[in-house]
């Protein structure tokens, strides 16, 4: 069992507390990502799992066996930087042999693991180059080749690709998948990019202000957000959230009504706030649909759909909408329908979810 | 060519008083090290006559003669080079790990020991009590003394403090990660990464160390022991103390001038021979002092 176990987990420099008490086990095999807005601790909590920070309070456990005091190298965790920090001054095999040598492990076998790793990443022709002749993406793939080559326990990922540009994160983005895939070491990664997140995850963490707001799988995460928070930061455009009460059939956003029978239960009159992703609305009304009258601000074409920019009541709201080849049919659109079981409610003081599971 | 259209007059006038400080400069710089050449080379006679300006007058090498024969010439030299390689060693043997240590956030009391480093390059013991210092050490007149005496230098570990401080955090935790311990992050990473401020402080060391005279003349007596510049200072107190020796050798084809001439110029040889192939680290050095500081 190579799962890590977080509970309680504490970080404080000197008075200021900021990492509140984490708790969360990641089973063996598993890639689970920490996403959250900068200084929301995530890799703070990263380091902490590293042994590059000291563990203010509480227990960390690393297949059984508790690590608070035990130094980074004795850990069996491998790290990759966000700014690879890959040793200069050394070739690519070297880089990668680094650890290897510390571990007195013998040449040949280096030397064997180095090439096994190397045909995998795809850098058996780059062995002797140094880091400063090599593409970002090179240079990524030689930061997850230094951390493979130990087979440790744990994999640690701090914001591995943001340093790279948008087609290259894409392209390693898989890559990453793929090497997990195959290799089916336990991993922990930090990103504040949600569609990292989304893509490479078996389980979310999102964590905000030092504490997590929610866990589960990525759709889990999608469908059914806890909080207004991860409602608002997971999904590219974010869910609309606007302010509303709660009627006997539905509730209301200033003049409008919108109605979705059997969730208010009776709490009429109960401040809340309506979440709705833009992609859950459709042009054309349909079964169990409320029409939601908007002025039209802005169509953004994105290809195959557009994002539509507009005021709805008081709030700026995004939809969108497939362009079908075309955006002219989308330039008088003046109502979009939304359907009543895709409808989110949060409360509106808590931010909680009402119908986290409906 | 530079082209001096693109110049105004203020840039030209510029141009023209920097080439010409340079030149004045350069000058006042080559101009003792060509003429103790030239008076090495010269005849006592014409030395002593104040003929010799840039070109050696009556060339001869009787004064390199003259101290290539005294064997207290080449035991000087050999102990500058003792001196100056065991000192240098020494030098790095402190300064490096001691640079580091001050360098990392880890270190508790960093501050005051960094300040407490500072401290000694403005204030120091001074001369009695840095020579009853020694002297109750049973340092007097030893060479493991010289060598030990010198080696800790403040400026040099602040200069290489602030060169590792400006690696970043994530090497040393990459190779902590890969299971270096301290030494090994300092001597695999830091050191590889840091060969231009070591180069330099080197350099620093073998300069100071092979011109070191005063603290070897006060703190040696046995002729033995002396380093080249002290055999140095012996010669000219010798050679001009001696009415004997400058009158009877006036005629002879090297005098007391030309003699010390001769020595300087062979103290001076190996730092030349020596000087070219660190003198780029060097510049990068005295950059880097200057932007850090």
């Amino acid at each position: 069992m190579s799962g890590v176990n977080l509970s309680g987990i504490v970080k404080a420099y000197g008075a200021v507390e900021v990492v509140h008490g984490i708790n969360l086990d990641v089973a063996e095999k598993e890639f689970v990502v920490l996403v959250g807005p900068s200084g929301c601790g995530k890799s703070t909590t990263l380091r902490m799992i590293a042994g590059l920070e000291e563990i203010t309070a509480g227990n960390l456990m690393i297949d059984g066996r508790r690590m608070n005091r035990i130094a980074p190298k004795d850990r069996d965790v491998a790290m990759v930087f966000q700014n690879y920090a890959l040793y200069p001054h050394l070739n690519v095999a070297d880089n990668m042999a680094f650890g290897l040598r510390i571990r007195k492990m013998p040449k040949a076998e280096i030397a064997t693991t180095i090439a096994d790793v190397a045909e995998i990443l795809g850098l058996t022709n780059y062995l002797e180059r140094r880091p400063a002749d090599l593409s970002g993406g090179q240079r990524q793939r030689v930061a997850m080749g230094r951390a493979i080559v130990r087979h440790p326990k744990v994999f640690l990922f701090d914001e591995p690709l943001s340093n790279l540009d948008a087609k290259l994160r894409t392209q390693m983005r898989a890559e990453i998948k793929r090497l997990h895939n195959r290799l089916g070491v336990t991993s922990i990664y930090v990103t504040h990019d949600q569609v990292e997140a989304m893509t490479l995850a078996d389980r979310i963490v999102v964590m905000n202000d030092g504490a997590i707001e929610q866990v589960g799988t990525p759709m889990e995460l999608f469908n059914h957000p806890a909080n207004t928070f991860v409602a608002g930061f997971l999904g590219s455009p974010p869910m609309n959230q606007m302010k509303g009460v709660l009627t006997e059939h539905g509730a209301k956003i200033g003049d409008t009504e919108i109605k979705f029978d059997g969730f208010a239960n009776g709490q009429a009159g109960r401040d809340v706030i309506v979440g709705i992703r833009p992609e859950h609305v459709t042009l054309a009304a349909g079964e169990q649909t409320s029409a939601l009258p908007i002025e039209l601000d802005l169509v953004e074409p994105l290809g195959s759909e557009a994002l539509l920019h507009a005021r709805f009541g008081n709030d700026n709201v995004v939809f969108k909408a497939d362009t079908k080849g075309d955006i002219q049919h989308l330039s008088g659109v003046g109502e979009v329908y939304v359907p009543a079981p895709l409808i989110k409610l949060f409360d509106a003081e808590t931010g909680h979810a009402l119908n986290a599971k409906g | 060519m530079m082209n001096w259209n693109l110049y105004s007059r203020g840039d030209k006038f510029f141009a023209i008083v920097v080439s010409v400080l340079i030149g004045m400069f350069t000058v006042a710089t080559l101009y003792p090290f060509i003429y103790i050449a030239a008076v090495s080379f010269s005849s006592g006679f014409a030395a002593q006559a104040g003929k010799v300006v840039l070109t050696p007058i009556d060339a001869t090498l009787e004064a390199y003669g003259y101290i290539i024969k005294d064997p207290q010439f080449w035991i000087s030299y050999r102990n500058t080079f003792i001196y100056t390689i065991g000192g240098t060693l020494m030098s790095l043997a402190f300064i490096i790990p001691g640079a580091y240590a001050l360098s990392r956030r880890q270190l508790k009391g960093r501050r005051f020991l960094n300040l407490f480093v500072a401290f000694t390059m403005w204030f120091n013991a001074g001369l009695i009590p840095f020579f009853l210092n020694m002297r109750d050490l049973n340092l007097l007149d030893s060479m493991f003394g010289i060598i030990l005496a010198f080696a800790v230098n403040a400026f040099n570990i602040i200069l290489l403090r602030n060169f590792f401080e400006a690696i970043p955090q994530s090497f040393e935790e990459a190779a902590r990660m890969d299971g270096a311990n301290d030494f090994q992050v300092l001597w695999k990473v830091f050191i590889p990464l840091s060969k231009p401020a070591i180069a330099t402080i080197t350099l620093f060391c073998i300069v100071s160390r092979w011109n070191g005279f005063f603290w070897a003349m006060v703190l040696l007596q046995s002729e033995e022991k002396i380093p080249l510049q002290v055999f140095l200072r012996h010669t000219i107190a010798n050679l001009s103390d001696n009415d004997e020796f400058a009158i009877v050798q006036t005629d002879a084809a090297f005098s007391a001038e030309t003699v010390t001439a001769a020595i300087i110029v062979c103290s001076i040889i190996p730092v030349l021979i020596v000087y070219p192939f660190i003198q780029k680290y060097f510049e990068k050095g005295i950059l880097l002092g200057g932007v850090k500081e």
